[in-house]
């Protein structure tokens, strides 16, 4: 049994001239949620559509559930749940009807899946409502619970959250996290909202101009980021002058705003309020902070602007 | 592969386009059967023969192109066949609930107005001058069969095109005019004669004249659509096995 549900080896995929996957070794454990970030065109969609069997690779092994190649890799799909490039829906169907749908196409028996899923995802009382007229948000949902029909191993969600309201993308991550959790559900799912794939994600995988760049898990880009001391006072350069003379530091930034990024003391936040206020100085803001995903994103991709 | 017929059968029956054709196919079968009464003197055996059998071969070689190009092409506009492909059943299998089921709407299509415009004339005329009730399920049962090798084209065309408008734009086009190009090339090469007196373009309009028939052109009349089914849903399973679902 492999420890890994998606595991690829060396994976490329060339669309005419232009590779839009370059030697991809990607491996995701059984049980994560894993974040998959790049910017539009990285290559994000095409490793999910390999996945899915929606594209050939032109070299290089895709393994599901340790299976590869063929009619294994076929059937090993059987276990998916996706939503690829928006949801997959039939406008002229009610919510009820496309998951009817997609129940007869994968073969659950019972009809009371559909309920059960709809309710799941808050859909339950659309009625005879076509799809067409629903809103971005309630098509998302839609397509989150025809994903989940079938209670899939591994799903894979590519832009889930696109269109949502706020309690929306919170109600579609605390769902997230519980299918992780009780239900053991592997996910992989893209998003450009990065403060949501921080939240969530406890493995990343960060691509770029087609090739995988870093993989690596949440804890481990915690400590990637790097922590700061952010400080609101009421002169700022007296701050400096207190923080290079009290606290022998010139490890901070101070921003054309009058804030400073501290990088020292991080963990002694006392020393520091100490000195400044010892130093006559009225601290407004002060707080513990560290570089975000996006931040890291972009450090790794070279600060490259996104499209 | 149970499976996929079944929801693709869901699907026909949800199909608004579908049920749309039907109508329209009912009113104008309804015009008809009132343009008939109209013109008085109705014998029923002889309007099957000579009108309602010639009416009907536009109606199987026309009709279904709109359902394709909904019911098949708008399979990739909506993304759906992106969750069809990914449901874990092979390429080949999909392809054929597909054609399968898509050939079944075609067939209720190709004899629905010909049952309508046949039951509805004799409830007026009595059924006293029904046509032979061979001849009726032998014309009946063709014209199944040569609407299933017409599906089986036009199944091709609406995975190759994979947007609605297109589908049914070309597929109207080839229809149409088809049939007119190949007797025509015929005439001028010689090469083709053979291809155009063996294709269902010609041989659908030996249909009316089943009873004419002698045994060879039985046989010829029966294996042409079936050998056309085969080669066609061969054609399309190696198109869709190659195609990249987008």
């Amino acid at each position: 049994m492999s420890e890994y549900v998606l595991k690829t080896n060396q994976l490329s995929k060339q669309y005419k001239q232009q590779w839009a996957l370059r030697q991809v070794n990607l491996a995701i454990p059984k049980g994560a949620i894993y974040g998959f970030i790049g910017q539009n065109g990285a290559g994000k969609s095409t490793m999910i559509r390999l996945a899915a069997g929606l594209a050939y690779p032109t070299s290089g092994e895709l393994e599901l559930f340790g299976a590869t190649g063929g009619q294994a890799l076929t059937e090993a799909r059987r276990r998916i749940g996706s939503i690829i490039e928006g949801p997959a829906l039939y406008p002229q169907m009610s919510a009820v009807d496309n998951l009817e749908a997609h129940r007869l196409l994968k073969g659950i028996p019972g009809r009371e899946c559909v309920k059960r899923t709809l309710k799941l995802v808050g859909l339950e009382g659309t009625g005879k409502k076509k799809a067409k007229n629903f809103s971005l948000g309630m098509k998302q949902r839609l397509g989150l619970a025809i994903a989940l029909l079938g209670d899939p191993e591994f799903l894979i969600l590519d832009e889930p959250i696109n269109g949502l309201d706020p309690m929306g993308v919170v109600e579609i991550r605390q769902l997230l996290m519980k299918l992780n959790r009780e239900y053991g559900i592997t996910i992989l799912i893209s998003s450009h909202i990065l403060s949501e794939l921080h939240l969530l994600a406890t493995h990343f995988g960060i691509i770029h101009h087609g090739c995988l760049l870093e993989q690596l898990t949440a804890a481990e880009l915690n400590a990637n980021c790097q922590q700061y001391l952010h400080i609101k006072v009421d002169d700022p350069q007296r701050a400096a002058f207190v923080l290079e003379t009290a606290l022998s530091t010139t490890d901070y930034e101070v921003s054309p705003d009058g804030t400073i990024k501290l990088f020292q003391f991080v963990h002694t936040p006392g020393k520091v309020s100490t000195a400044l206020v010892g130093g006559g100085l009225v601290i407004e803001q002060f707080m513990p902070m560290g570089a975000d995903l996006e931040a890291y994103f972009t450090s790794r991709i070279g600060g490259a602007a996104h499209e | 592969m149970n499976n996929l017929i079944k929801a693709e059968w869901f699907k026909l029956r949800k199909d608004r386009s579908f049920w749309t054709l039907v109508w329209i196919l009912t009113a104008i079968s309804l015009l008809y059967i009132v343009d008939s009464i109209y013109d008085g003197n109705v014998q029923l055996d002889l309007l099957y023969a000579s009108e309602m059998l010639g009416v009907n071969f536009q109606f199987m070689r026309l009709v279904p192109c709109i359902l394709a190009g909904f019911f098949i092409s708008g399979e990739y506009a909506a993304g759906t066949m992106k969750s069809i492909v990914s449901s874990g059943n092979s390429r080949m299998q999909v392809y054929a609930a597909k054609l399968i089921v898509f050939t079944v709407g075609a067939a209720i299509l190709s004899i629905l107005p010909l049952l309508l415009m046949t039951g509805g004339v004799g409830i007026y005329v009595g059924f006293a001058d029904l046509p032979d009730a061979g001849f009726f399920f032998e014309t009946i049962g063709l014209t199944l069969l040569y609407a299933a090798a017409f599906g089986s084209i036009m199944t091709v065309f609406a995975t190759l095109f994979t947007e609605s408008g297109k589908s049914i734009g070309f597929s109207l086009l080839f229809f149409m005019f088809f049939d007119e190009l190949l007797h025509l090339l015929s005439s001028k090469f010689s090469f083709l004669e053979p291809v155009w007196n063996n294709s269902v373009f010609k041989l659908q309009y030996d249909i009316a004249n089943v009873a004419a028939l002698d045994g060879g052109q039985w046989t010829r009349l029966l294996a042409v659509p079936i050998i056309t089914f085969a080669v066609f849903a061969a054609i399309g399973v190696s198109i869709f096995q190659r195609k990249e679902i987008k």
